[in-house]
């Protein structure tokens, strides 16, 4: 990074403390400076309103006011109180033959006192900056008042609603959505990573706790029994490599393609393209479960395999041991196996990306390119390629932590079919063919083993994140929003 | 200023949702609280019947395999008109007793009051306190069969009521093809003459344990979650560990010999090309279309063992329904469960699907005496038969351990260390 | 010259003939084993030793425990339908905010949704579930909608790269004539947006039927009249059920298949210009 970046990342990083403390300041002026309308609105919120006539939003922030405060009275504060140890008595039931019903201690479970903990502390939080922006602003109406500007009506703020600020308006629900499925989840899921929540301790019948930074330290161990770091360490190389080999060749294989098709030579470009978008229809867990059978120990392409003589000429060679080919049972040939599955699956997309690009590849350079006599190889990498890199890069980008994330394909092949004889990777649960994710899914799913689940979500996460900032600081070099206007 | 306010409005209707949600809950658990209340007064005052019926509607849901939908459905009207005081809503829904255990320990809270599950599973269950113990201990305990009651009781504690007793594996073979199935030589060599396969599932802790508990060995489940094997010593009877992989080894090694996917059993026995197989009752049916005539079923053979015939052993299992402890209507889950496994219920069982009662007196039913297989998997489990005790960290690793021994250890591993890693695998708790 | 040319020709049609069959031989071994006679799978032939249409009749009318196809078609379809139309809005909303408008936190705001991406999903699995739980929301469809739709707005990235190409001069002509933001979107923008909004209606309306991680956890009563057809479909290729509904299974799919097949088909030239638009000039 050149050193005007670096200062203006430095300046981003004080512009945003600035930020805060201009906030802070503002809200301390506000109360020392306010009259007593606005320190009144320090506990009425809709105070500052009413003194100003504006009675609808006084009303209504007082109302959201009393809703907060009854929200964690009554339901939050209990939970964010159980935070700091997650809860401390345990489920106890007594049948009661009269009743014919299990009487049941008031029990805590941890898992809900973590997530309603952790949503009502946020909440809380948010409430807080809420109630100084809203002493701030009544102090700002307060002097709009005494020099005696225009004060919107509720009219006027709504209508704004759809202009200046139309923004807030388009982003609350979508905003709202992403909070509530998959900030809070999230947040959540991080602390599972801190906690010992496994089979031993399990809700609702048993409580987990804090266990702080235990379980990273055992995804780094190895030793005769905690063979987590050694498995750790096989899957995320393979899923690296998997997630280079997928991205490239379905990426590379998908231009070849698109260039095949839309070459002049060509004729019927539409009817091809549809025979490949035709492959894609078929939702992809059918075709991912058919191609498992399909390339099964005992299945139709094996029993090809063994009529055209290619089993035996492996068995001569000494390629493989077994009186069939082990697709997707052997942990070489299955990873090759899924690649190529997966190029199967992926090239009919970037086909039909590709194709759009290359249409719109500007005639001239083409021409400028054969003028100087460049050959047509010449003007694939000099021009073609360029340009595709250039339209494609960020796609490319989240292609790739795409893959490292793909689930379907290595879950869906591989499920019930792969077993390991890796001695050391089963003892952790994992196999050779597992990316992180069906790894973590599995521990999850059969195990239960969900704070180690979290800790590798953690550093898939990691993994991601480092790939993306590295590509686009390198890769792509900045945003490119403004360059077609 | 307008921006405040919407962001007000944004937060307002996210405190209303959440508010609301949890405001639901609440409610939803107030009103339990009073329709429990409802109820106690209620039986308060008929509490001399039992069980005693109310007003109410009991809600049930119960779960059963794929296979056994309409035979529940059927039993379940037998249940309401045995109980016509009671107003019953009762559904039933799909999990393979197979799987019961994963879609449960997601949330108990929402599993089925009344489920069919395996045996293998009852200790995940329990530790999840998940089972309601039986009540009527002594009539359960007295009308099944005792291997079936004893892989229903964890730590003294009856936890399900038995609903089979066939859910072990034994041997099928074809008697026009392999001559003496008492001894694996034997029906390798038949087999082979015959152009024909022995197949067994080699990767599964569930299979492959036999070997080991036919020469003494044991795995014992500790309280932490975690399975002791000793299978890398000397068992009581003298047998080394390594003797019984090379012995596996030999039977993996013979040309005769196809190691089956755990699962695919079915599939292998209909392509025809086998002559023995190691399975159990579930594939009955597809054993007996394969091998026409010559359909046979016994006991397992014995395996050569550093000189020696060694009897397998098996792991086995029985098939039960649990009554889930989160349940709101508890008891009459209780009796539900009862009904569905009592005499009657499993004879009806028995003749719709051929599964083997572990009620003793529905066991002794001649038809069920002559049945090939059945007579086979309970003189498995009577005499060679182990009730297997195993934590989540045992399958994963027997199962790689079976898959090297199908592959005919292609590493070259030293046998001692294949069982020592073994060990060390199975002994780890949940970290 | 001209042979030269010839050849080429041959040469990209052979290599395009043998891609094609390669690309089609799954989908052929799906349609022609959704004919057979035989309810298991076949192991040792391509074709079916005998043809018929049982498997469609079977599954479209003889609903049994195992097999409810069109209760689930059905389900699946509602669910779609919803999904598509929140998630539609959702992305469309969040696009032109972040490409057409300027505001303070714009930026962090694109920051934070790069970096939420990253994350995988099935991680916050189980704690969506006990929030769904908490309003009561699990074996429910529109806890599934809620599922499928309400973090939609996180991918916005490709409409927005599409909004990005819309001339600003066309919305700067609005205001000038006294168009309100919120009439500027609808009238100007939207208008415009058909190739991407076509591919955001595509993509959403997918996402329902090939899920079964999500729906399998949310939709947990074990009810199979609840269930979506992945669900279904993927649970009759239990190892119990294969070799009695594989034919089956293949028909379920090729009914599937041919609605997104047809959608997919007539939407292609919207969805090239939705995903490449973004980046593309013209």
């Amino acid at each position: 990074m050149s050193e005007e970046g670096k200062s203006k990342k430095e300046n981003r990083v004080a512009e945003f403390f600035a930020g805060i403390a201009g906030f802070f300041k503002g809200f301390g002026e506000a109360c020392a400076g306010g009259d007593a309308a606005v320190k009144v609105s320090l506990v009425v919120a809709g105070a500052g309103y009413f003194a100003r006539k504006q009675i609808v939003k006084g009303i209504l922030v007082t109302l959201l006011e009393i809703a907060v405060i009854l929200y964690q009275v009554l339901i939050g504060f209990p939970y964010i109180g159980q935070l700091g140890n997650l809860g401390e008595v345990q489920r106890a039931q007594v049948y009661n033959p009269e009743t014919m019903k299990n009487e049941v201690n008031d029990y805590d479970n941890s898992l809900l006192i973590l997530l309603f903990g952790v949503i009502s502390l946020s909440l809380l939080a948010v409430a807080i900056i809420l109630w100084m922006a809203n002493v701030k602003n009544t102090y700002r109406i307060q002097k709009l008042a005494q020099e005696g500007k225009h004060i919107n009506t509720f009219r006027e703020d709504l209508s704004s609603m759809l202009n200046d600020k139309f923004h807030f308006t388009l982003l609350a629900l979508p905003v709202l959505g992403i909070i509530i499925f998959n900030v809070m989840p999230l947040i959540v899921m991080v602390c599972i990573a801190f906690t010992n929540y496994d089979q031993n301790h399990m809700p609702p019948a048993m409580l987990f706790t804090w266990t702080g930074l235990k379980n990273f330290r055992s995804l780094f161990e190895t030793s005769l029994t905690m063979t987590f770091g050694y498995t750790f360490r096989k899957i995320l190389v393979w899923t690296l490599l998997w997630a280079l080999l997928a991205t490239a060749t379905t990426y590379f294989g998908g231009i070849i393609l698109a260039l095949l098709i839309n070459n002049k030579a060509t004729k019927l470009k539409k009817m091809w393209r549809t025979l490949f978008v035709a492959a894609i229809s078929v939702p992809q867990f059918v075709t991912l479960l058919l191609m498992r059978n399909f390339f099964a120990n005992a299945g139709i392409m094996n029993t090809v395999c063994e009529k055209i003589g290619l089993t035996g000429l492996l068995q001569n060679l000494g390629w493989i041991n077994t009186n069939y080919i082990p697709f997707l049972t052997d942990p070489t040939w299955a990873k090759i196996t899924i690649i190529v599955i997966n190029i199967w699956v992926g090239i009919p997309y970037l086909m039909l990306i590709a194709t759009g690009v290359l249409m719109n590849i500007p005639e001239e350079l083409k021409e400028s390119a054969r003028i100087d006599g460049a050959n047509a190889f010449q003007i694939f990498r000099k021009i073609t390629m360029p340009y595709m890199f250039f339209i494609t890069g960020p796609y490319l980008v989240t292609q790739f932590t795409a893959n490292i994330n793909n689930f379907n394909v290595i879950y869906l092949l591989t499920q019930d079919i792969y077993t390991t004889t890796n001695q050391k990777m089963s003892a952790s649960f994992g196999k050779e063919i597992d990316l992180l994710v069906t790894w973590l899914y599995r521990l999850t799913s059969e195990q239960y083993n969900y704070k180690m689940a979290s800790v590798i979500g953690i550093c898939v996460f990691i993994v991601c994140a480092l790939f993306t900032l590295l590509a686009f600081n390198f890769l792509i070099k900045g945003d490119k929003e403004e360059t077609f206007r | 200023m307008k921006k405040k306010v919407l962001s007000l409005l944004l937060c307002a209707s996210m405190a209303a949702t959440v508010f609301a949600g949890c405001g639901d809950k609440k409610d939803g658990a107030d009103n339990n609280a009073d329709a429990n209340n409802a109820a106690d007064n209620n039986q308060g005052e008929n509490n001399a019947q039992a069980p005693a019926t109310s007003d109410e509607t009991v809600t049930l849901k119960v779960w059963a395999a794929e296979e056994d939908q309409n035979l529940t459905n059927e039993l379940i009207e037998g249940f309401k008109a045995a109980n016509s005081g009671q107003k019953f809503d009762i559904t039933v829904g799909v999990e393979s007793e197979s799987t019961a255990k994963d879609t449960i320990l997601i949330d108990p809270e929402a599993a089925a009051d009344v489920f069919a599950f395996a045996s293998d599973q009852i200790t995940d269950l329990v530790k999840a306190n998940v089972l309601q113990p039986v009540q009527d201990v002594d009539t359960i305990s007295a009308e099944n069969v005792a291997g079936s009651v004893a892989a229903a009781t964890v730590d003294g504690t009856l936890y399900a009521y038995p609903m089979s007793a066939d859910n072990g594996y034994f041997l099928f073979y074809d008697s026009t093809v392999v001559k003496d199935p008492t001894n694996w030589d034997a029906i390798l060599s038949d087999c082979a003459a015959a152009g024909k396969k022995a197949g067994m599932v080699m990767a599964s802790g569930w299979y492959n344990a036999g070997f080991f508990y036919g020469a003494g060995f044991t795995t014992t489940l500790n309280a932490d979650g975690s399975t002791t094997l000793d299978w890398n010593g000397t068992s009581a009877t003298g047998i080394k560990g390594t003797d019984v992989v090379q012995g596996m080894l030999d039977i993996a090694g013979n040309s005769a010999f196809l190691p089956i996917t755990d699962g695919d059993t079915a599939n292998q026995i209909a392509t025809g090309s086998l002559g023995a197989i190691i399975s159990g009752t579930w594939d009955a049916d597809g054993v007996q279309g394969a091998f026409g005539e010559g359909y046979a079923a016994t006991v397992l053979p014995s395996f050569t063992c550093a000189g020696q015939q060694v009897q397998m052993g098996s792991a086995a299992g029985y098939k039960m329904l649990g009554v889930n402890a989160n349940s709101a209507q508890v008891g009459w889950a209780m009796e539900l469960a009862k009904y569905l496994t009592n005499e009657s219920s499993q004879a009806t069982r028995f003749e719709q699907r051929q599964i083997g009662p572990s009620n003793i007196k529905a066991g002794e039913a001649p038809a069920v005496q002559e049945n090939i297989a059945l007579v086979a998997v309970t003189q498995q489990n009577g005499s060679n038969g182990v009730v297997q005790m195993a934590g989540g960290s045992y399958w994963d690793p027997t199962k790689s351990f079976g898959e090297i021994i199908a592959q005919g250890n292609p590493d070259g591993t030293d046998l001692q260390e294949l069982l020592d890693n073994l060990v060390a695998a199975t002994a780890q708790a949940p970290q | 010259m001209r042979a030269k040319k010839t050849i080429t020709s041959i040469l990209i049609h052979a290599v395009l003939a043998i891609m094609a069959v390669v690309w089609l031989v799954p989908i052929v071994w799906l349609i022609v084993t959704s004919f057979s006679g035989f309810d298991g799978m076949n192991t040792s032939r391509f074709f079916p030793e005998t043809w018929s249409m049982r498997n469609y009749t079977r599954i479209l009318f003889q609903s049994d425990t195992v097999s409810q196809f069109p209760v689930w078609f059905k389900n699946t379809f509602i669910i779609a339908i919803f999904t598509c139309l929140i998630s539609t809005s959702f992305v469309l909303m969040v696009s032109y905010a972040m490409s057409c408008m300027r505001f303070k936190g714009r930026k962090a705001l694109m920051n934070a949704a790069v970096m939420l991406q990253l994350f995988p999903g099935f991680l916050s699995m189980i704690a969506i579930y006990f929030i769904l739980k908490a309003v009561n929301l699990t074996n429910s469809h529109f806890g599934m909608i809620l599922v499928y739709s309400g973090g939609a707005g996180l991918g916005y990235l490709v409409a927005k790269g599409f909004f990005d190409t819309i001339p600003t001069s066309l919305r700067e002509a609005a205001y000038l004539e006294g168009a309100s933001e919120a009439r500027t979107f609808f009238t100007i923008v939207l208008p415009l947006s058909r190739p991407i909004i076509v591919y955001t209606v595509i993509s959403s309306f997918l996402v329902p039927w090939t899920d079964f991680v999500f729906a399998k956890i949310i939709l947990n009563s074990g009810i199979s009249t609840d269930w979506t057809v992945a669900i279904g479909l993927y649970n009759m290729l239990q190892r119990q059920l294969l070799p009695n509904y594989f034919s089956r299974f293949c028909a379920g799919g090729v009914l599937v298949g041919i609605p997104i097949g047809i959608l997919f088909i007539i939407m292609q030239k919207f969805y090239v210009e939705g995903i490449t638009g973004g980046s593309v000039k013209g």
